[in-house]
């Protein structure tokens, strides 16, 4: 063992003050090493001992962080939320792969007809599938359990949306590293990721979480057809007046989805995984 | 029966109260009007399969909302946005089909449930998850991965879930599906030692898991409730209604050759019929009243 637990540590440890995740970290070690028991016990006073025991106790039993959890934990996530987020079928690594390959083929196919629009029009429905998919239930398999709980149905939403939305946007930026050529111009894909995503969030208490996500996808698409059609330089939602109205419609959804924050909690956003009643 | 005479539960005070309860998904009514009162203790729903089971115990947990009817959960009324709060902090579920994250372990599993059941202080959570893992028996699997676990093991974990939380009110959806003799004599225990001091509801195609465990049993077909009293009182219906014959007998309601040869008849029996002594089985099908050609459960 190279590391032990510092001394005021080990005190702060014992009158149940230290925090975390340094608390955890004391609460492994200690686990696995007899001299920092030791130590311990020297330097605390026993009531405070016994609820050091117990925590510990508490310990052994804890599922070990798994790499995303470890990693949100050192973010400072709480404990609990990282835990919600890990439970989130888009955040698997398998999801998380396929994503960059899709995106990796994107760009190779911008490189070589060197059609940027390729790129931009894939980009903003990442996010949306990603969160489409996080919450309802065709992928969560607690679904169910999850609509009766007291936790709001709308908090859990949200929490896995910002987590997705995240880790969508990184993987989405990232690419966009690999196209400087096209300057800012590769970067428009963001306003309309952040309205696309907020609109069929909006409707997915009114449309369901499959309905809603494939109209939204779909008008995106339609969209830009017709902007393809109409136009020869930059297609309009990548242009000034396009992003403007990308950012106005994402305002406008956010706050259209707030409002109806309480109907996710009402009502199941489309019906269960045998098809019952909704 | 499993509750004790301090707490006779037919005349405990009423915890859970539906009037009218109705819902209809595509063009059926999976509830027509139900209307029950639980007490403590556990309560059976006995039904063939579609008879709307899962639909009611799904509108108690408030999964769903009714079409229309009204219910109250320990008196919280979930139409509302704070009564559905209070009624959801009361409540365990154990749905029909639990679904399970398979690379959770057992412990990682009920301790994500008891996230959603608010508990988020970390070492009172966990303390928590271990109480119920121990109550289910559980305690020497809890690090284990959930896909490596048996039906009956994660069948536990579900109802470990279900508890988390010491819940007043606890719905289970026919738990007892695919276990076998010995984990389903298991499981009778656990859920009988949850019935103490507690609202249970239990849906079930087993007249054994009733028979043995609850205090009260309500029998649903079609959406309806088509009885609603003790497994005695059902059991009661059949008396002089089962008989035994050498030849199917074509006035019986319902009747099989048994192992013996002779056929068990019940229905309307013929004068002079040999009769026999009925069982909650038999109640049972006669509640039906040849309803459904699918009883046998």
């Amino acid at each position: 063992m190279t590391w032990h637990v510092a001394e005021e540590d080990l005190r702060a440890y014992a009158q149940g003050e230290l925090a975390a995740p340094m608390l955890w970290s004391a609460d492994t070690h200690l686990t696995a090493c007899a001299e920092c028991r030791a130590r311990l016990a020297a330097v605390g006073d026993p009531v405070a001992l016994d609820a050091g025991w117990e925590r510990l106790d508490a310990e052994l039993d804890a599922p070990r962080p798994g790499l995303l959890e470890g990693l949100l934990l050192r973010l400072g996530v709480a404990g609990h939320t990282a835990r919600l987020l890990t439970a989130t079928p888009v955040l698997r690594r398998s999801w998380l792969l396929a994503v960059a390959f899709v995106l990796g083929l994107t760009v190779l196919a911008v490189y070589l007809v060197d059609e940027p629009a390729l790129f931009l029009a894939l980009a903003p429905l990442l996010p949306l599938a990603g969160v489409a998919l996080s919450y309802g239930p065709g992928l969560d398999p607690t679904y169910e359990i999850a609509v009766v709980a007291p936790m709001h149905g709308f908090r859990l939403l949200m929490v896995r949306t910002v987590a997705v939305l995240t880790a969508g946007l990184v993987l989405n930026g990232l690419a966009t590293l690999a196209l400087p050529e096209y300057g800012l111009l590769a970067l428009t894909w963001l306003l309309p990721a952040l309205a696309l995503t907020a609109t069929g969030l909006a409707l997915m208490p009114r449309l369901g979480p499959v309905l809603a996500p494939v109209l939204v996808g779909g008008a995106w698409l339609t969209l830009l057809a017709l902007a393809k059609r109409h136009t020869h330089g930059t297609l309009v939602p990548f242009t000034t007046a396009g992003q403007s109205a990308a950012a106005a419609l994402a305002v406008l959804a956010a706050l259209l989805l707030f409002q109806a924050r309480d109907r996710f909690d009402a009502r199941p956003t489309g019906g269960f995984a045998d098809g019952g009643a909704a | 029966m499993t509750t004790g005479p301090l707490n006779d539960p037919a005349s405990g005070p009423t915890t859970v109260s539906a009037t009218g309860l109705t819902l209809r998904y595509g063009g059926t009514r999976a509830l027509d009007a139900v209307s029950l009162e639980l007490t403590r203790g556990v309560t059976g729903l006995l039904g063939p399969n579609g008879a709307g089971k899962t639909s009611l115990l799904r509108v108690l947990a408030t999964a769903v909302p009714p079409d229309s009817g009204a219910f109250t959960v320990l008196g919280h009324d979930p139409s509302t946005t704070k009564g559905r709060l209070a009624a959801r902090r009361t409540l365990g579920y154990l749905p029909q089909t639990p679904g399970f994250h398979p690379d959770f372990t057992a412990f990682a599993f009920v301790d994500y449930v008891a996230i959603l059941k608010e508990l988020t202080d970390r070492a009172a959570r966990h303390r928590e998850v271990r109480r119920v893992l121990e109550a289910v028996d559980l305690e020497d699997v809890r690090g284990k991965r959930i896909k490596r676990l048996s039906g009956g093991m994660r069948q536990r974990v579900a109802l470990a879930a279900a508890l988390v939380g010491d819940p007043e009110f606890l719905v289970l959806d026919e738990p007892t599906v695919g276990l076998d003799p010995e984990q389903r004599m298991r499981f009778r225990e656990l859920v009988a030692e949850a019935g103490e001091g507690r609202t249970v509801l239990l849906s079930t195609h087993q007249t054994e898991d009733v028979a043995m465990l609850c205090h009260r049993v309500v029998v649903l077909t079609h959406g309806r409730v088509r009885f609603d009293g003790t497994p005695a009182e059902l059991t009661a219906r059949a008396a002089g209604r089962v008989w035994v014959s050498a030849q199917r007998d074509p006035g019986a309601l319902a009747g099989w050759r048994t192992g013996t040869g002779t056929f068990r008849n019940i229905g309307e029996p013929p004068t002079g019929a040999d009769l026999l002594e009925p069982t909650l089985e038999d109640g049972y099908l006669l509640a039906l009243d040849g309803e459904s050609t699918e009883v046998t459960a």
